[in-house]
């Protein structure tokens, strides 16, 4: 049984038009036994930039309360809010620093730049190697079928509400067929003017 | 290169002395005055408040503060110099209970915290501490309460009673006039407001009364309180010095009479 | 893991539970164990794991979260706290002696007037759940729990679940683990409660 998949948990983000959308599921297993139904793997860095942490849940935690302080200490130092490209080189940079003892973490970043508007997705491995994508990012126990889900169902050009509707389609059953994902899941749709987040309801088996 | 030795505080002076532990000194001699006194089975801090400004929130200022569960420690000195003692001591409290699971005994956190004084008169790129403390509580084994002093040297000592900080000495001599063995909890509160009223001119307002009395037994008297017992104090030296001025015109009157007798009708010359 | 303890919040309150065996490979050493740990007026902690790092890292937060407490006259929220003790977990996770302790920690915040229970592994894995279980027991537990849980269960009923687990972790796991403590933390602090 790999590190990767001991506490299970899966998160996917996908690019639209002028928006995108980053979603994860809620369990928290040990193994086969699921501890909790509530633990998000998606936080909030800006009000149109997020970032979603699939892994050891322990190193979850630890990583957004890095991530937490970095950006804090960047946008005081230099008084303005991150771009989503430049997080995700913190994001590297940050896991890099760790190459021979790494957390054992996959980012996912989604957000809008405040500078061009342009969306923006990216995901890395556990020692920081980014991938940026211009369709979707997957990553967790349930990547595998996230894929394969996702690029059936995924288009380009979607508007807001189609994207949520395909986030959410491309979760809910990518996790159904895996047993350490699920256990409901959370959406976030960025645009622009506004975060919708919402929480779905899900098979809880 | 002259005069080195008063600069480089590691250095004694020729007549062997320490300068920047003597400067410290004279820094707690500077601060507000503090008060200890050890009752039968209570001890009392007493420390001297400055006024604060209008606007300052007086509960921000504390020169009476807890170690642990039955240590409590008195400052006069460089008040930012104290938290940062404080602090070394409060840590030593928790570490002790961790390592040996017994609270500190009173005499062993004086020492450590003498230690840390002395320490920082010994290496160089520091500078002493510029604070006495009076450290006052109960051992674990034993209702006797404990009352020790610290000094910048590293000196420390055990008293019944003892005052630190400005016009210390006045106070001490007159702790050493009027402390008694075995002193009731009021008695020993009550010695321990009027010595300080010896050097506070304002009165029960400047003053902050902490009473110890064993293990979390710890209250600080409210104003309302000190100002019954100020008040207390200042009709008793009312009546002493009305007693004090009847026996005078007592005495004068008596003497006038003595002296009015001695001399009496006076008696007539012989005749010529 | 033959240790076995959890926790559940109700309304107003939270309890844990923890077997009281101390035990050495097969050999039971002593069946009167407290393994839970008031940490403060408001807040305990339930511990298992490699003994010897058990008691070791409970005194240390103990005397921690006292020393937070004397240094600034009150004392750390259960969130605050039980994120203070999944870094110090987390941190001792990568350094070269690591402490293998699990904890279920359970608190009542007075500043929202809400129990709080956390579960924490020795990975320093922590979440905030409505009720909690390690060890083999966990597995009946948990089950338990899912089926009979309630939030705004009283007081009795809450400690009426308390006991199904119980009941089901000595029916079907096969090693005895003995008596049961239980403490319970509400608005008026932690006590212990016979069941």
């Amino acid at each position: 049984m790999s590190i990767m998949e001991y506490n299970g948990g899966s998160v996917v983000a996908m690019k639209g038009k002028n928006c995108v959308a980053i979603a994860s599921d809620l369990r928290l297993g040990n193994q086969a036994m699921t501890v909790a139904t509530n633990f998000e793997k998606v936080f909030p860095v800006t009000d149109s930039l997020y970032c979603g942490l699939a892994g050891l849940a322990t190193d979850v935690i630890t990583l957004r309360e890095r991530f937490r302080y970095r950006v804090n200490m960047y946008t005081i130092k230099e008084e303005r809010q991150i771009e989503p490209a430049t997080f995700a080189q913190l994001v590297s940079s940050t896991l890099y620093e760790r190459r021979f003892g790494p957390y054992f973490v996959e980012p996912v970043i989604a957000g809008i730049s405040k500078k061009t508007g342009e969306p923006f997705i990216a995901a890395a491995d556990l020692i920081g190697c980014l991938n940026f994508a211009k369709d979707f990012v997957v990553c967790g126990t349930a990547s595998d079928k996230l894929f394969g889900v996702a690029e059936g169902l995924w288009e380009p050009d979607m508007a807001a509400e189609d994207l949520f509707e395909t986030i959410s389609q491309t979760l809910m059953n990518a996790v159904d067929r895996d047993a350490f994902s699920g256990w409901g899941a959370i959406v976030h749709v960025i645009t622009p003017e506004k975060v919708i987040s919402r929480t779905l309801k899900a098979r809880m088996d | 290169m002259s005069r080195s030795y008063d600069r480089a505080l590691t250095v004694f002076s020729p007549d062997g002395h320490l300068f920047q532990v003597e400067y410290a000194a004279e820094a707690v001699r500077k601060g507000t005055c503090a008060v200890g006194v050890r009752g039968k089975d209570v001890v009392v801090l007493g420390v001297e408040k400055k006024s604060v400004l209008q606007l300052q929130d007086p509960r921000t200022v504390r020169k009476v503060v807890m170690l642990d569960d039955h240590v409590c420690l008195a400052f006069a000195g460089l008040t930012a110099d104290g938290r940062v003692l404080i602090d070394k001591a409060r840590i030593e409290c928790q570490s002790h209970r961790l390592t040996v699971e017994d609270p500190v005994s009173i005499e062993y956190i004086t020492r450590h915290i003498a230690g840390i004084q002395q320490r920082y008169t010994q290496s160089g790129g520091v500078r002493p501490f510029g604070i006495s403390t009076l450290i006052v509580g109960f051992d674990p084994q034993g209702a006797q309460p404990k009352l020790y002093m610290t000094e910048p040297s590293g000196i420390y000592s055990a008293w019944k009673a003892n005052a630190i900080g400005r016009s210390s000495k006045t106070v001490r001599e007159f702790l050493e006039k009027n402390h008694k063995d075995d002193m009731s909890r009021d008695e020993t509160i009550k010695l321990t407001i009027k010595s300080l009223l010896e050097v506070v001119q304002t009165g029960a307002k400047n003053i902050e009364i902490s009473v110890m009395e064993g293990f979390n037994k710890i209250s600080s008297l409210d104003l309302a309180q000190i100002e019954a017992i100020v008040a207390e104090i200042e009709r008793e030296k009312e009546q002493e010095a009305e007693r004090k001025r009847t026996r005078l015109a007592a005495t004068a009157a008596s003497q006038a009479a003595m002296s009015a007798a001695a001399s009496g009708p006076e008696v007539p010359p012989p005749e010529a | 893991m033959a240790e076995c303890s959890f926790g559940l919040v109700g309304k107003g309150y939270v309890l844990i539970a923890s077997d009281t065996s101390a035990s050495r490979s097969i050999v039971k050493m002593k069946e009167n164990e407290d393994k839970i740990k008031g940490l403060g007026p408001n807040l305990m902690m339930a511990y298992g794991g490699e003994p010897g790092d058990t008691i070791q890292f409970a005194e240390y937060v103990e005397r921690n979260l006292r020393l937070y407490h004397i240094r600034h006259n009150h004392t750390l929220r259960p969130a605050s706290a039980a994120a203070w003790i999944r870094r110090s977990l987390a941190d001792s996770l990568r350094s070269r002696h690591p402490y293998s302790v699990n904890l279920i920690l359970g608190g009542y915040d007075h500043t929202s007037s809400m129990p709080n229970l956390y579960w924490i592994d020795y990975l320093g894995t922590m979440v905030e759940v409505p009720f909690a279980a390690h060890g083999y027991g966990a597995y009946f537990a948990l089950a338990t729990l899912d089926r009979f849980h309630d939030p705004e269960a009283t007081l009795e009923e809450g400690l009426e679940t308390l006991k199904r687990c119980i009941n089901e972790v000595e029916k079907r796991l096969i090693i005895s683990l003995g008596k049961f403590m239980v403490k319970i933390i509400d608005r008026n602090g932690m006590r212990e409660v016979e069941l």
